[in-house]
């Protein structure tokens, strides 16, 4: 531990020498006053009420529903030099304790050259949505399926067969399984947007093409603060703007998302399986004079170690699509509407009570949701927002769901 | 709230001002006289920082307004003569967007103008204002193009770019023209007066307005007056 708290204070101070300005005089004299601020802070609020969700449409953990959020956020910007500072976000959820949910470096190494290094609890590099998950730029109080949604597979605990999972379907807000961990808890989403992983991140901007690459300790449904398994993730986006208005995104990542507890749970003879999470990405946004137009698509590929028959295929695959627009109206009020679904690959289980036949059914219950809505803005930086969300769960309990919601959102 | 009970002070004052001492008219035809002077800036007023950027994958290459773009103040009178209230065609001003920047930061004008936002950036510009004397939204345009507000109520009108949080710049509607924005040096002029006793103000986004009475004499000429701002 000791080495490498060494290494990574030699690491910062070699990165701070790196992109550190010429020396100033050694006198008195003050600095230029033109220089920008050492020290600039944001803040972000915003309180959400909604109708019970019965469901659990909304939720990203047993206890935490984005539809029923109260959250006070701080970031902070330090400026170490021309080419280097630090970011921070702190974050206080439904009145809970504050937490740390970004801390990172961010350096330009070369002078005159949109080459950026980040290095810390850094952004989502994977899709679009995740460096805008909450704030103003949700149009809609609800996040889209594939960055919030919690299916029914777990990272600390694993189906020894296809009959452990059948019956979790419907159920990613608490569920069990028999091998590692022995508690009832949350699944995982294909990416989860409101937690930040932790590692280092690259970023080569020109004006039209920007590139982005990196290496975390967690996957796109699991990013982690301390790494809970021996494998990293490495994922990349590339962002074309082909003319103003218009963003084209793809986006990769690949990461062991299986907890070591977990894997020590494994028979022998299974340890070895692959257990990464593979993630594919596209996105594009269109926007030109009072419309915004969004879309995201996303493949999730899970590699399950196998260890009873019926055997869990693997991989176990999900897809999920969103369409978003926003339109103003009139100053201060706009009104959008977001179209959404999660859908999911096939298993063949064990015949049911009465039947000979194999169940053949997806391994996750497909979603649907349409979501409504309206801002408006009573100040520029307070919005008021109301939505209506129609959700669909199909072959499991809950099969339907209204939510109507309404969120007061401010910044600073 | 300073700056709204300015604005509104401003609103009321300068829709319904008359001099104190009203003059006749062939003297306000005729030029009469001038209040000139400087106005100091005791401290000094920096452009505000974008907000940090937590969520970007890179350092932002958008740039801001400097130090200099703050040091500008509007003096005018709060009762004007009444031929100052006289219909006039509006013209037409332009208020650009470089550099994330709007340049000029304040701008006054008076009722009938129309204001021209040019975006003279590579990037997206989406100027909007929610203030009382007149709420628009232009929507999001190109490099290039403009879009044009006509502004018809006095007051005061703060205008922002939806997607660039740090900028804004202040339209000063008046509804008379007798009112001067301070040159770099901090120097202004307002010409035209007629005898008569009048109050004159200095405004600045930020600094506290200062008020101010002088008296134009009968035979005209120009009238020193000078503000400190802190």
């Amino acid at each position: 531990m000791a080495v490498g708290l060494t290494r990574w204070t030699h690491a910062l101070a070699l990165t701070l020498a790196l992109t550190a300005g010429p020396a100033g005089a050694q006198d008195d004299t003050p600095p230029p006053s033109r220089a920008p601020r050492r020290l600039t802070l944001g803040i972000e609020g915003l309180v959400s009420v909604a109708t019970d969700d019965s469901g659990y449409f909304n939720y990203s953990d047993y206890e935490k529903s984005t539809t029923e959020l109260v959250r006070l956020r701080l970031d902070a910007s330090l400026r170490l030099g021309p080419r280097a500072a630090l970011l921070l976000e702190g974050r206080m959820d439904n009145g809970g304790g504050p937490s740390l949910s970004a801390a990172y470096l961010r350096v330009r190494p070369f002078a005159g050259h949109a080459f950026d290094v980040q290095l810390g609890r850094i952004p989502p590099v994977f899709g679009a949505f995740g460096r805008r998950a909450y704030g103003v730029d949700n149009p809609l109080i609800g996040q889209p399926f594939i960055y919030q949604y919690l299916t029914a597979l777990r990272s600390d605990a694993l189906p020894a067969s296809a009959d452990d999972l059948v019956p979790m379907k419907g159920m990613g807000w608490a569920n069990y399984y028999p091998i590692g961990s022995e508690t009832w808890d949350h699944g995982l989403p294909l990416v989860a947007a409101d937690r930040w992983d932790t590692g280092v991140q690259a970023r080569w901007a020109a004006q039209r093409v920007t590139v982005a690459v990196g290496v975390t300790q967690g996957s796109q449904c699991n990013p982690r603060v301390r790494d809970d398994n021996s494998g990293k993730q490495v994922l990349g986006r590339v962002e074309v703007r082909p003319v103003l208005g218009l963003v084209l995104g793809a986006s990769a990542a690949q990461g062991d998302y299986v907890a070591e507890s977990a894997i020590a749970a494994l028979p022998p003879e299974s340890r070895d399986a692959s257990h990464v999470q593979q993630a594919f990405g596209l996105d594009a946004e269109f926007s030109y004079g009072h419309w915004l137009l969004r879309t995201e698509g996303i493949l999730s590929r899970w590699f399950v170690p196998p260890v009873e028959e019926p055997f869990v295929p693997s991989p176990l695959e999900s897809w999920g699509v969103f369409v978003e627009a926003r339109r103003k109206i009139r100053p201060g009020l706009y009104a959008a509407a977001r179209f959404d679904h999660a859908g999911f690959s096939t298993l063949t289980a064990s015949p049911p009570p009465g039947s000979t036949t194999p169940l053949v059914t997806t391994w996750e219950a497909p979603v649907t949701r349409v979501e409504i809505g309206a801002g408006y803005n009573i100040r520029r930086n307070v919005v008021l927002k109301a939505v209506v969300q129609q959700n669909w769960r199909k072959e499991a309990a809950e099969q339907s769901d209204m939510v109507v919601a309404a969120q007061t959102h401010f910044w600073f | 709230m300073q700056r709204v009970f300015v604005g509104l002070v401003l609103s009321v004052l300068v829709a319904t001002a008359a001099p104190r001492v009203a003059p006749p008219a062939h003297a306000a035809a005729a030029g009469g006289g001038a209040i000139r002077g400087r106005v100091a800036f005791l401290r000094e007023v920096r452009p505000s920082d974008p907000r940090p950027a937590i969520a970007d994958l890179g350092m932002a290459d958008g740039h801001h307004g400097t130090p200099d773009d703050q040091q500008v103040a509007v003096v005018y009178l709060e009762t004007a003569p009444r031929g100052a209230f006289e219909e006039r065609p509006g013209p037409t001003v332009v208020l650009d967007q470089r550099n994330e920047t709007f340049v000029p930061h304040v701008l006054a004008i008076t009722t009938g103008t129309t204001v021209q936002f040019l975006n003279s950036d590579k990037t997206y510009h989406n100027v909007f204002s929610l203030s009382r004397p007149k709420r628009f939204d232009l929507g999001r345009y190109p490099t290039g193009r403009s879009k044009s507000v006509r502004f018809d109520r006095p007051g005061i009108v703060r205008v922002f770019c939806e997607i660039h949080s740090h900028m804004s710049a202040f339209i000063l509607v008046f509804a008379h023209r007798h009112f001067a924005v301070t040159n770099p040096r901090g120097e202004y002029r307002i010409e035209g007066l007629p005898p008569g006793s009048y109050t004159v103000t200095v405004w600045h986004p930020v600094l506290a307005a200062k008020t101010r009475a002088v008296r134009i004499p009968e035979d005209g000429g120009d009238q020193e007056l000078d503000f400190d701002l802190s």
